[in-house]
C-alpha cells in the first residue's frame, strides 16, 4: 500500500485550471520532488493534500484513507506536515516554543488539567519538550542551548527554515511537505541542507515529498521527480531521464521555431 | 524553583500584610476604593487580554458579559425585600418565586451557605461567571467564523445586544428596566474579597498562558494560518478562549455591582470595553503583567487625577503649560541619546523650547495682571491626560510598558536562558566559522560537536 496516492485530482480557480488530472503515488521511504515552472501548481498540489483547498474532483488517500475534505488541522493529526515557501514561524514566540506548539494536538489533558498542572499533564510536557530537542537536534547543537530560548525574529534566515522543518517534524508526521527548502539559503547551506533532508529519511524515517527550484538539490537526492506544467502532470521518472525529456525541455525553455 | 515560588510566597504574604495595615490605619478609605477598583477592573483587563492579547482577536463585546455577571450576582443576591419593585408579569412573579438562591440552598439542605452572606456571593459569583460563560459561548460560536474587523463590529454589537436585554420588555419584569436594580449586599466594597479573586485570576491566567494550551492560543496570534496547518484546531481554541474570558468578565461584573451596590444598562456601558482596551494596551497587549500596570495606570489617574479638574488661577495653566514645553524639550534630546543618534538637538525641537520660554515669560511678565489672576477650569483633563499618556506609549513603546513579556523572578535574579554564556559563545564561534570547522566545508555534518 503507498502511503499516499492522488487520484486523478482537480482543482479550477475560476477559470483557471491549476490542477488538472494529476495522479500521484509514493511509497513510504522515498523523497520525491515536484519540480515545474513558476505557476505549474506545484505549490496548489500541497495545499491540496494538506486541506487547504478542497479538491473539485479526485482522491486523496493518506494510508489507505481518504482525507479530501479534511481540515488542515485534521489532515495534520493523521500525520502529514508542511513547511511553507515563504517562512510562516510564530515569529514572537521562542524557537522551543515554535516545537512544542506542533505537539499541542497530541495533548491529552484538558484545558483544566494543564491549568492545575495534574501529574498526567506534567510528563505529557516532559515528553513534548523531549521530543522537541531530539527533532532540533537534527541540525546539530545550533539550535539547542540560548537559542532554544531565543524568539525567533532573532534568528538568521538560514536557523529559521531549520526551526521550521524541525517544528513539521514535532507534529508526529510521517510524511513531510518542504516548499523549497533551500530557498533563500547560499551554496553552502544549500549543500547542508540536501544532507540533512537525507537524514530525516535515514535517520527519522520520514518519506518526503519537495518543492524545489535548485536542480542540482532535486539531482542529487530525489529517488523520483515528477514534473508539472499548467497544472498537469507532463514527466515523471528518474531525474536523469526527467530532465532530457523534451516536453519537460520544452515546459523551461520553449520550442524552438522551426 | 524552589526560590521563586519562596518569593512569590513573600510577596503575596507582603501585599496581604500591607493591606491589613491600610485598612486599619484611618484617612485611607480613598486608597481602599481606589485599589478596590484597580482589582475588580483588573479581573476584566486580565481575562479581556486572553481575547485581544494572547488569542489576537479584537473583541469588543466585554461590557455585555460583565453585565451578564452583574445582573445574575444582583438578583442572586437581593435580598426578598429589595425584591417588591418587580413589576406584577407573569415572569416577574416566577422570578420572585425561584430566582432565589436562598431558597435553592435550603432546598438542597445547604442551610449553612443560606446563612453566610459571603459564602453565598462566592456561590452567586460563579453562577454569574457560568452565566456569562454560556452566553459567550452562544455568541462566539457563530461569529468567530469571522476575522478582523467584521468580528470587532459583530462582537461590540452582540456586547450592545446583551446591555440593552435589561430593559427589553419581558425581561425587564425582574431586571427592573432601566431603574436598574438596588440594596445588593456590598460584600466587594471590603478590600479582601477583590484581592483575593484577583490573586486567583493572576494564578490561573498565568498557568493557562505558560500551558500548552497557553501556546496554542499565542500560535493562532501568531499565524493562524501555520498554526492550523501544525494541527491547531482554530474553532475550539478560539471559542474556548472567548468562554473562559466571558466567564471571568462576569465574575468581574459581579463583584462591580456588589462593590457599587446597584447595577443598571449604564453601569456597563460601551465605556467599559474602552476602558479596558486602554488599560491592556497601554500595559501591553498579550502580558497579564501589563494588563495589571494599565488598569493600574487608567484607574489611578481617573481617581486621583480630581485635582487637575480644580479651578485655578490663569497663571498656574502658563506656568504647567511652559513646564510640559520645557520638559518635551529636554525629553527629545534625551531621547536622541538613548537611540544613541548624534548628540544634537533637532532646529524643530528647538520650537518646544521657545514655546516653553514665551509661556513662562508671560506667566512672570503679567502675574498680576487680573486676566492672570483670574481662575479658569478646564473640565475632562483626566481623559485628556489619559489619552496623552496612550499616545506617548503609542509613539514611543508601541508594543505597550511591558510589551508581551510577564513579570517574573528571572527577570530579576537571573538567568536569562537566551543570553549565551561564554562557554556557548565560543561554541557558536566555532559553529559558525569554517576555519575553526573544517567539516563545514565538507557539506556541514556539525554533529562532530556533540
Amino acid at each position: 500500500m503507498p502511503l499516499l496516492e492522488l487520484r486523478n485530482l482537480y482543482k479550477a480557480f475560476g477559470g483557471l485550471q491549476a490542477i488538472s488530472n494529476v495522479s500521484l503515488t509514493v511509497e513510504e521511504g522515498e523523497i520525491i520532488s515536484i519540480i515545474g515552472p513558476n505557476g505549474a501548481g506545484k505549490s496548489t498540489l500541497f495545499n491540496l493534500i494538506t486541506g487547504v483547498y478542497r479538491p473539485d474532483r479526485g482522491d486523496i488517500i493518506f494510508e489507505g484513507e481518504r482525507i479530501n475534505g479534511l481540515t488542515p488541522d485534521q489532515v495534520t493529526k493523521k500525520g502529514i506536515a508542511r513547511t511553507f515557501q515563504n517562512l510562516r514561524l510564530f515569529t514572537h514566540l521562542t524557537v522551543l516554543e515554535n516545537i512544542l506548539i506542533p505537539q499541542h494536538h497530541r495533548l491529552k489533558s484538558s484545558w483544566l488539567a494543564a491549568v492545575l498542572r495534574t501529574p498526567a499533564y506534567r510528563r505529557q510536557e516532559e515528553e513534548m519538550r523531549k521530543i522537541a530537542l531530539e527533532k532540533l537536534s537534527f541540525f546539530g547543537p545550533r539550535l539547542m542551548s540560548f537559542r532554544l530560548h531565543q524568539p525567533v525574529y532573532v534568528l538568521s534566515y538560514a536557523n529559521r527554515r531549520r526551526t521550521e522543518m524541525a517544528r513539521a517534524m514535532a507534529t508526529g508526521a510521517k510524511l513531510l511537505l518542504l516548499d523549497e527548502p533551500s530557498a533563500g539559503m547560499n551554496p553552502k547551506e544549500t549543500k547542508e541542507i540536501t544532507q540533512i533532508i537525507r537524514r530525516f529519511r535515514d535517520e527519522g524515517g520520514y518519506t518526503i515529498v519537495l518543492v524545489e527550484h535548485k536542480m542540482n538539490l532535486v539531482g542529487e537526492i530525489s529517488d523520483r521527480v515528477v514534473v508539472l506544467d499548467y497544472g498537469e502532470k507532463i514527466a515523471e521518472g528518474d531525474y536523469k531521464d526527467v530532465v532530457n525529456d523534451p516536453k519537460v525541455i520544452e515546459a523551461y525553455l520553449g520550442r524552438r521555431e522551426e | 524553583m524552589m526560590r521563586n515560588n519562596l518569593l512569590t510566597l513573600a510577596s503575596v504574604g507582603l501585599a496581604i500584610l500591607a493591606l491589613y495595615l491600610l485598612t486599619t490605619s484611618e484617612g485611607s478609605s480613598g486608597l481602599l476604593s481606589a485599589l478596590t477598583l484597580i482589582f475588580i477592573w483588573g479581573i476584566a483587563a486580565v481575562s479581556l487580554n486572553l481575547i485581544n492579547g494572547q488569542l489576537g482577536i479584537l473583541s469588543l463585546g466585554h461590557h455585555g458579559f460583565m453585565l451578564i455577571g452583574g445582573y445574575v450576582t444582583a438578583l442572586l443576591m437581593l435580598p426578598a425585600k429589595e425584591r417588591r419593585p418587580f413589576r406584577t408579569r407573569l415572569l416577574s412573579d416566577w422570578a420572585r418565586d425561584h430566582l432565589d438562591l436562598d431558597k435553592w440552598l435550603r432546598g438542597l439542605g445547604l442551610d449553612f451557605i443560606a446563612n453566610s452572606v459571603d459564602l453565598k456571593f462566592i456561590i452567586a459569583l460563579f453562577i454569574a461567571g457560568l452565566a456569562a460563560a454560556l452566553l459567550g459561548l452562544l455568541v462566539g460560536a457563530p461569529s468567530l467564523r469571522l476575522k478582523g474587523d467584521y468580528l470587532a463590529i459583530v462582537t461590540f454589537g452582540m456586547g450592545e445586544i446583551l446591555r440593552l436585554l435589561p430593559n427589553t420588555r419581558e425581561v425587564a419584569a425582574f431586571t427592573n428596566g432601566p431603574l436598574g436594580l438596588k440594596g445588593i449586599p456590598g460584600n466587594a466594597g471590603t478590600i479582601w474579597w477583590t484581592f483575593f479573586a484577583l490573586l486567583f485570576v493572576l494564578w490561573f491566567f498565568s498557568r493557562l498562558k505558560f500551558s500548552s494550551y497557553g501556546r496554542a492560543f499565542e500560535g493562532i496570534r501568531e499565524d493562524e494560518i501555520a498554526a492550523e496547518a501544525m494541527g491547531v484546531n482554530l474553532a475550539y481554541h478560539k471559542i474556548l478562549a472567548f468562554t473562559i474570558s466571558a466567564f471571568f468578565a462576569g465574575v468581574s461584573g459581579g463583584l462591580y455591582a456588589s462593590y457599587l451596590q446597584s447595577v443598571d444598562t449604564q453601569t456597563f456601558n460601551f465605556f467599559v470595553t474602552f476602558f479596558l482596551l486602554v488599560a491592556i494596551s497601554l500595559g501591553g497587549l498579550g502580558s497579564i503583567t501589563g494588563a495589571m500596570i494599565g488598569t493600574a495606570v487608567v484607574v489611578l489617574v481617573r481617581v486621583y487625577g480630581g485635582f487637575l479638574e480644580m479651578p485655578y488661577p490663569a497663571w498656574v495653566s502658563y506656568l504647567s503649560g511652559a513646564l510640559i514645553m520645557l520638559s518635551a524639550f529636554a525629553f527629545s534630546a534625551y531621547i536622541r541619546k538613548a537611540r544613541r543618534l548624534r548628540p544634537i538637538i533637532e532646529t524643530k525641537h528647538y520650537i518646544f523650547g521657545a514655546i516653553g520660554l514665551a509661556l513662562l515669560l508671560v506667566a512672570i511678565i503679567f502675574h498680576n495682571e487680573p486676566w492672570m489672576t483670574q481662575t479658569v477650569q478646564f473640565f475632562g483633563m483626566r481623559k485628556m491626560l489619559l489619552a496623552v499618556i496612550l499616545i506617548l506609549i503609542m509613539i514611543y513603546r508601541r508594543e505597550g510598558i511591558m510589551g508581551r513579556a510577564e513579570f517574573s523572578w528571572k527577570m530579576i535574579f537571573g538567568p536569562r536562558e537566551d543570553i549565551p554564556t561564554d562557554e556557548q559563545r565560543k561554541q557558536d564561534a566555532w559553529l559558525s566559522n569554517p576555519e575553526l570547522n573544517p567539516g563545514l566545508e565538507e557539506g556541514g555534518d556539525d554533529n562532530a560537536s556533540a
